[in-house]
């Protein structure tokens, strides 16, 4: 029976048209056999060698070939959280070559010669693992800072309620009614108790 | 002066099943086939070499398709294959023309995603029949869409681009069935009852092979009327209509890049010659055209070239040009597909398709096209007919 398709594997799919790619390959037989193929597939390609160190505008794709003699060092567009896919080239699997592939953080791998086929797959592989690891990383930045929040409101509560000798109740609301008082939010009430008990207590 | 057989004779490949569950539309395009290289040696050969038909039956599996393909290129002096039907039979294929480095030229509708320099694709991708056919279908019956289809990826795929054009015209797809390709008269029962149980306006069919008798048949005995909810397809040609008969083909919609009723002279000379050739009862149909246009593309370009040997012969059939019967075709070298010329047939009350839509031009092919659209008209079809 035909598997069923989930509404992002879907909308991946139809925006593949509007993506620009840029492949960072040496201009021979197999770069431009990729090149090609991914025109048929319907994105915008550009195609570069050597890798350069800054990418050109609103690229949303590498397609970057690892060779051992090419440095990658100075790439200023790897694995940040605005940098683009990075869908790896390789022509050996030595680790030397692997290390540099999970270095630079590629999401998918495509082998040389370059056959067309598993091109559009690794590609779409590539943009959804890169999506979803996006978003975690920004569900757990905003995680952090709610568990820090959270900490600190704490911590503020139990300077209040030792220096005042008031229950945590009493210790919240006064926080609260300060925060309003002063048009702040409450964790900014909490991280100056926070710091004046510091200065305060300075030895 | 007709080639001499000789040791000098290009020996060609030739694979389509005579036996097996798609044997009824393969034998049409090894008659196309046949009948193609029977005329070009007969005006000459390819400067004085004959064509020499390597024929082998895969029976309609896979496997033995990838094994005599492999026959073929190695034991058998073949360097150019003419084969396929099903997808399946071609992905077998694919990997040893690739290894070899032979040329198959595949004259088949299919649900398209692929490339390879070792294909030259004849027959329609979905932009080249699936927004067509939908357009017609839902300007001329309604978009509330009954999907019945064989069990494998052609099926889940043209699907997939068909739900997606319903909905983009706010329509449904009332549901989605499949049943085995080898499905018999009894396998349809569940599904008709059910359509008559939910009155769709069309019905999209992607069964194919023996199959697709069985289910029209079903559908007639049934008592559902063609004129109220056709069943639209894209692989149903005269071939199966002639296998299941007029009764039950009458009235329904197929979407295809030809024909047998295409006004044209070259037309009328490709039926009338395939009918000398085969009997005055047989029907000419998209699979055998592309078939047999595919041949003469193949000659012509080694004309040019002189040899068969893939790596010459390639870039000489990029962007080929030849007068099929369905209009003047060009190999597309973006892709090594075909630009066709997509229509809209009926079948009328003698068993042979009444265009209803008709292309203003060739389409090119874009076979890695993910979303369709109805919007897009710069494929639109005219009105044909009454």
């Amino acid at each position: 029976m035909r598997p069923k398709s989930s509404r992002s594997s879907n909308q991946l799919l139809r925006s593949l048209r509007s993506l620009r790619v840029l492949v960072a390959h040496p201009g021979d037989r197999d770069g431009e056999e990729l090149v090609r193929h991914i025109q048929r597939i319907g994105c915008q390609v550009q195609a570069i060698w050597p890798p350069p160190a800054v990418l050109p505008p609103t690229m949303d794709v590498v397609f970057l070939a690892v060779r051992p003699d090419v440095s990658l060092d100075h790439l200023e567009w790897i694995d940040g959280d605005d940098d683009p896919v990075v869908v790896a080239i390789i022509d050996y699997e030595n680790p030397t070559v692997l290390e540099a592939v999970l270095d630079i953080g590629a999401m998918a791998v495509v082998g040389a010669p370059v056959r067309p086929f598993g091109v559009l797959t690794n590609l779409v592989v590539a943009l959804k693992a890169h999506r979803e690891s996006r978003e975690q990383r920004q569900r757990i930045r905003k995680l952090d800072g709610k568990l820090n929040g959270i900490r600190r409101m704490t911590k503020a509560k139990t300077i209040l309620m030792e220096s005042r000798g008031v229950s945590e109740e009493e210790a919240y609301k006064t926080i609260r009614d300060q925060a309003m008082a002063r048009r702040v939010a409450t964790e900014d009430i909490a991280n100056a108790i926070i710091n004046a008990e510091g200065l305060l207590n300075f030895e | 002066m007709a080639a001499g057989r000789d040791s000098d004779a290009v020996r060609v490949g030739v694979l389509f099943s005579q036996t097996g569950a798609t044997a009824v539309i393969e034998s049409t395009q090894l008659n196309g086939t046949v009948l193609a290289i029977e005329e070009i040696n007969a005006a000459g050969g390819i400067d004085g070499r004959a064509l020499e038909p390597v024929i082998h039956d895969p029976g309609s599996r896979p496997s033995r398709f990838s094994v005599l393909a492999d026959r073929l290129l190695t034991e058998d002096g073949v360097n150019v294959i003419f084969g396929c039907y099903m997808s399946s039979t071609r992905k077998a294929v694919l990997p040893v023309v690739e290894r070899r480095n032979g040329l198959l030229f595949y004259p088949t509708l299919y649900e398209g995603f692929e490339y390879s320099p070792n294909i030259i694709y004849t027959g329609a991708p979905p932009n080249q029949n699936s927004v067509q056919l939908a357009d017609y279908l839902i300007n001329e019956f309604g978009a509330r869409f009954y999907l019945v289809g064989s069990d494998y990826i052609y099926a889940y795929e043209s699907n997939r681009i068909m739900s997606d054009l319903i909905r983009e015209r706010n329509g449904a797809v009332v549901a989605e069935k499949y049943v085995t390709l080898d499905a018999r008269a009894g396998g349809f029962d569940a599904i008709i009852k059910d359509i008559k149980r939910t009155r769709p306006d069309v019905i999209f069919s992607t069964v194919v092979g023996k199959a697709t008798t069985h289910f029209y048949r079903a559908y007639a005995e049934a008592g559902l009327e063609p004129d109220m909810m056709p069943i639209g397809s894209l692989s149903t040609s005269e071939a199966e209509v002639q296998d299941m008969g007029v009764a039950a083909a009458c009235g329904h919609v197929t979407a295809a890049p030809y024909f047998q009723t295409i006004d044209t002279e070259v037309n009328r000379r490709f039926v009338k010659a395939y009918k000398a050739r085969f009997g005055a009862d047989k029907a000419t149909n998209m699979c055998c055209e592309a078939a047999y246009f595919q041949v003469h593309l193949m000659a012509n370009a080694m004309r040019k070239v002189g040899t068969d040997n893939t790596d010459i012969l390639r870039p000489a059939l990029m962007g080929a040009e030849y007068g099929a019967p369905q209009g003047q075709v060009r190999i597309d070298p973006d892709n090594n597909h075909t630009y066709l010329w997509p229509r809209v047939g009926r079948v009328d009350d003698e068993g042979l398709f009444a265009m209803v839509r008709g292309a203003l031009r060739a389409v090119k092919p874009d076979p890695y096209l993910v979303t369709h659209s109805l919007d897009d008209w710069s494929a639109k079809l005219a009105t044909v007919g009454s």
